[in-house]
């Protein structure tokens, strides 16, 4: 396992039950140590990527087609 | 206003492409990507301002002159109408700035996310462009950037022509006279369309053409009955010369052919050139973005992505086979879509459909039959004249034809190429067609209206089973 810390740009957030809700799908989606600023419409998480290819955070359900948000995977370190 | 250096998306151009790209990626993002968008010039690019909306503009005016002096039906004297030039023109440019109010400048308004720059965008680096602008220049960063500069007329090196003058398509609107005599050189499509029309407001036009036929690229009898119908309004076609020289004598413009039958001159009062066009890549420095490209455009896959995969492009500045306002504004929306919906979107060029605005109308959608062929399946086609649709006899417009191209195997609708009148209006049959494999034989179970011209997409269906002289009307 290797962890990965991947900084994300996040669209569509309005309000703190926005960044609930982006945080607790980014939970749902595998991610650890997450943080999501409502102000700078950005997240940060970790990710195991043998489980999970870090690029994929911003495909998971909560950025989905059908979401009210979406994601950009910006950076992987 | 104050605006940013760093932007989520930076666009190069403001045109169809441009703006589609923008309004898309601010609706998926819920207006919070900010957006720069950079170019020169009348907001809208080249279809508002100097392409689709005056051409038709245009066209329509020149329509009704010509069926005032041309009536269809007998007992309706022809009459001559007294033509105001400079009146037409004015109103023209008028109804130009009416479209690009309403549907580029107040729409922006709407969008507090975008924000515009006047000036010539080139690239720094990967993540950088300059924005030149009067001597001043200022640096704007991107994460993502979508390339939509557009394209311009291509003007043929020709010995005198720069300084004798000549029109384009960019400038054609801003006569208020109409010249007596014009020669069109190269005579494309959108100098085909600009022709008909000044001949019907009672230019002469001749249209100078290396090639033998009027239009490369299209259906070869389609190409030849489109040339056909303008001759016999008036147009006059010079095929197979070359132009040599352009020179000016007596306040004239002395135009320089060579054939395999000798040297001519032609003395003309106007010359507009209409060699086609290529797009804006100069000055862009693409090399230094990691964008390749060729003198035919950006090298982009069929998501619009270029060999940057943080970098798109979209409308005519692409390589690509067709150059028009509804792909542009297509390819934009799909490059926004893939940066920022996760998809991956995909520009299919055989179910783009297009149109050249004669009268008769040409249109079409997906392959020719020779362009079918090539690609190693076989064909099977049916050619109908449209004097065989009833409509169009009713309309006392019988000079068209409708072609079907078909997979020889499986019967599914390749391609169809109209020439008729409102063929513009409803190729979008065919796109469907395409799109879901229909065969010939599904649109034959559809009733079509009767009588409509669009009935004859139908009668070309049923002419690969039947003898369309021994069908009633409605027939199924």
């Amino acid at each position: 396992m290797v962890s990965k810390k991947v900084t994300m740009r996040v669209f569509g957030m309005t309000c703190d039950d926005c960044v609930r809700t982006v945080s607790d799908g980014l939970k749902d989606g595998g991610a650890t140590e997450i943080f999501v600023s409502l102000k700078d419409g950005t997240a940060s998480a970790v990710v195991d990527d043998s489980r999970m290819k870090p690029e994929d955070l911003s495909k998971i359900p909560v950025f989905g087609e059908k979401s009210h948000y979406k994601a950009q995977v910006r950076k992987v370190e | 206003m104050i605006l940013k250096s760093e932007y989520d998306l930076v666009i190069l151009g403001r045109g169809a492409a441009a703006f589609s790209a923008a309004i898309k990626a601010s609706e998926i993002t819920a207006g919070q990507a900010s957006i720069a968008m950079i170019g020169f010039g009348p907001l809208g690019g080249t279809c508002v301002n100097v392409g689709c909306v005056p051409s038709k503009y245009l066209i329509e005016a020149a329509k009704v002159v010509h069926n005032q002096s041309h009536p269809r039906y007998p007992g309706i004297d022809s009459i001559k109408p007294a033509i105001n030039s400079g009146k037409i023109m004015g109103s023209l440019r008028d109804a130009v700035k009416e479209e690009r109010v309403n549907k580029y400048e107040n729409v922006l308004k709407s969008y507090g996310n975008i924000d515009i720059y006047e000036g010539r965008a080139r690239f720094l680096d990967k993540s950088t462009v300059i924005v030149d602008n009067n001597g001043d220049s200022e640096k704007l960063n991107g994460y993502n950037f979508i390339i939509a500069t557009g394209s311009s007329t291509k003007i043929p090196h020709i010995e005198g022509l720069e300084d004798t003058g000549y029109l384009t398509s960019n400038t054609v609107w801003d006569l208020n006279n109409l010249p007596g005599k014009l020669a069109i050189l190269g005579g494309g499509f959108i100098g085909l369309e600009i022709g008909q029309s000044l001949e019907r407001l009672g230019t002469e036009v001749t249209v100078i053409k290396e090639h033998d036929t009027v239009a490369p690229g299209i259906e070869e009898e389609i190409g030849a009955k489109l040339m056909e119908i303008l001759k016999s309004e008036g147009m006059e076609f010079r095929t197979g010369k070359k132009v040599m020289r352009v020179f000016s004598r007596n306040g004239k413009k002395i135009i320089e052919t060579q054939s395999r039958r000798g040297k001519e001159e032609m003395e003309v009062d106007e010359i507009l050139v209409s060699s086609g066009r290529i797009p804006n890549v100069a000055g862009l420095d693409l090399e230094k973005a990691g964008v390749e490209y060729s003198s035919k455009g950006i090298f982009t896959d069929e998501t619009m992505k270029t060999t940057n995969p943080l970098i798109y492009a979209a409308g005519d500045v692409v390589d690509q086979r067709y150059k028009l306002e509804t792909l542009a504004a297509g390819e934009g929306s799909i490059a926004a879509s893939n940066i920022y919906a996760g998809t991956e979107k995909k520009v299919n060029l055989q179910l783009v459909p297009w149109a050249v605005f004669t009268e008769p109308q040409f249109a079409s959608v997906g392959y020719t039959e020779s362009g079918y062929n090539q690609t190693g399946r076989k064909s099977i086609t049916r050619t109908v004249p449209l004097d065989l649709v009833p409509k169009a006899r009713i309309l006392r417009e019988e000079h068209g034809i409708f072609k079907m191209v078909v997979d020889s195997e499986t019967e599914k609708i390749v391609g169809i190429h109209v020439l008729s009148p409102n063929a513009a209006e409803f190729i979008i049959e065919g796109v469907y067609a395409i799109r879901y494999g229909l065969t010939f034989r599904d649109l034959i179970e559809n009733s079509h209206i009767f009588p409509t011209v669009a009935e004859g997409i139908k009668l070309t269906a049923q002419s690969f089973t039947r003898d369309l002289s021994r069908m009633s009307c409605c027939m199924e």
